[in-house]
């Protein structure tokens, strides 16, 4: 038995860790604009990064872009979050959307408008580990994340291709 | 979307982001910190406040009792590793008066893949265990001290972490009442 | 049967949360010092059952009961406590109490980031989830006796 609470727990702190720092120095330098997650952003992307490299090893390589994507969303999304994304859409123009109805990070806190706007807190993180995953399977993307009604989280990539 | 697969072993996967991100963080705190010394002391923090949360998960997976005596609680930390980090540690080193001992660990996945350079040998790296023993213990009345003994990313053998109970807390009295 | 109302404590005697169902009838006391009163009879009433106990008391107060109403008790290893009071059929109440603690408090306060453990609960889904697991509780029927 290995517990997923733990990670849950973890990723908490790592949240609250980031905020708290940025407080320290926003109040060194007494600046004021809003809540700027990149650290956060960038521990995922290193997370994400290292950590499909350890994943994709042994598999065979992916056919192509969609290829690619689609394996995040079911056996990546599994692995790390106990669920497969619940919708993928493309415009076949490298954008694409990963819904996932119930997200870990969010299902604990609403269901309701209640704490949406402390949402993209608990999304960055995954937006970095999606960025740094395909960044290392040759995909260099933008990825941002849509919360409306928690727990539901859509991830928008956008693949950049030059 | 209908491929119900699990082409992966989540428990080693789960293992595995948790020492990737781990490793991510405290990189991260050491470009935010003055000192090495500070780091220790955040990783410590941190792990406090995921330990009086993750007791009372711990508690209410597990159904776990009441503990008799200290001997008891070591063994319930054990499993505890054994549950949340996927490794059990050896119980040893009992002080004579019954009120300190260790756990050792063999292997720690927190410190897989991880190799601390030059200047951050001062580093204790696996700080944020000793604050989640510390913080989950405090909930459960005792207050206790814990700290690495031994470090495998210093070069010993093993990963030794030391636990000091220091006192049992007592439960708040209603405001009023003496 | 019938579920009336729910008290959380934390250790320190802080209630936590509250929530009524079928409450007949109010105390006219605030809220505030209701909590206090009931905390300080929880208080009391546990020592008392410790200290006079003839034999190991292991689990110690579990509840009382009137001709009325039957409040339990249950109390975690981290001095959490959970109070609810029933009619006097009620089956089952501990079961309940604890499934309250594993599946509604552990998973949606402590694992909720935004809630500071010490402080009263006001997040929305912990209000619907843990009203949602007392009404399809076999303990609660809403007909009032």
């Amino acid at each position: 038995m290995c517990d997923q609470s733990v990670f849950e727990i973890f990723h908490s702190e790592l949240v609250n860790y980031v905020i708290q720092n940025n407080e320290t120095q926003l109040k060194n330098t007494s600046k004021t604009h809003g809540e700027d997650l990149s650290n956060l952003e960038y521990i995922g992307f290193s997370t994400g990064f290292r950590i499909i490299e350890r994943l994709t090893r042994e598999l065979p390589r992916f056919r192509d872009e969609l290829d690619t994507m689609k394996f995040i969303c079911t056996d990546f999304w599994s692995a790390i979050y106990m669920k497969q994304i619940d919708n993928l859409r493309t415009n076949h123009q490298g954008i694409y959307v990963l819904q996932d109805n119930c997200f870990r990070y969010l299902s604990k806190l609403s269901n309701t408008k209640q704490y949406l706007d402390l949402s993209p807190r608990y999304v960055t993180f995954t937006c970095g580990l999606l960025r740094g995953s395909l960044a290392n399977l040759g995909i260099r993307s933008i990825v941002t994340a849509e919360v409306q009604t928690m727990p539901s989280c859509k991830f928008h990539i956008q693949v950049q291709r030059n | 979307m209908s491929r119900a697969s699990n082409r992966f072993d989540t428990k080693k996967v789960n293992s595995e982001l948790v020492t990737l991100t781990y490793g991510a963080l405290v990189a991260q705190m050491v470009k935010d910190a003055e000192n090495t010394d500070d780091v220790s002391k955040q990783l410590e923090r941190l792990g406090y406040n995921m330990g009086v949360r993750l007791i009372e998960d711990f508690l209410a997976k597990t159904g776990t009792g009441r503990c008799m005596d200290l001997k008891d609680t070591a063994d319930k930390i054990q499993s505890a590793f054994k549950m949340y980090l996927g490794v059990q540690p050896n119980v040893a080193n009992w002080s004579p008066g019954g009120d300190e001992f260790s756990f050792i660990l063999d292997t720690n996945p927190l410190t897989d893949l991880v190799e601390l350079p030059d200047d951050l040998k001062n580093l204790k790296y696996c700080n944020i265990i000793c604050g989640v023993i510390r913080g989950a213990l405090e909930m459960v009345q005792l207050d206790v001290q814990s700290w690495i003994v031994q470090d495998q990313l210093k070069g010993d053998q093993n990963t030794e972490i030391r636990v000091k109970f220091i006192r049992r807390l007592e439960d708040a009295m209603p405001a009023g009442e003496d | 049967m019938t579920v009336h109302n729910i008290y959380i404590f934390n250790k320190n005697g802080n209630l936590l949360y509250y929530h009524e169902w079928n409450r007949l009838k109010q105390t006219g006391m605030t809220r505030e010092e209701e909590a206090k009163l009931m905390y300080g009879m929880l208080f009391s009433i546990k020592s008392f059952v410790n200290k006079i106990s003839p034999v190991d008391p292991k689990d110690g107060f579990l509840y009382y009961k009137t001709s009325k109403y039957t409040l339990h008790y249950f109390e975690t290893l981290t001095g959490l406590k959970f109070v609810l009071n029933t009619d006097i059929n009620a089956q089952g109440v501990r079961e309940l109490l604890q499934e309250i603690y594993n599946q509604v408090y552990v998973e949606y306060v402590v694992k909720n980031p935004l809630l500071n453990l010490s402080e009263p609960i006001e997040s929305e889904i912990f209000k619907a989830k843990l009203d949602a697991l007392v009404k399809q509780s076999p303990v609660f029927l809403s007909r009032v006796p």
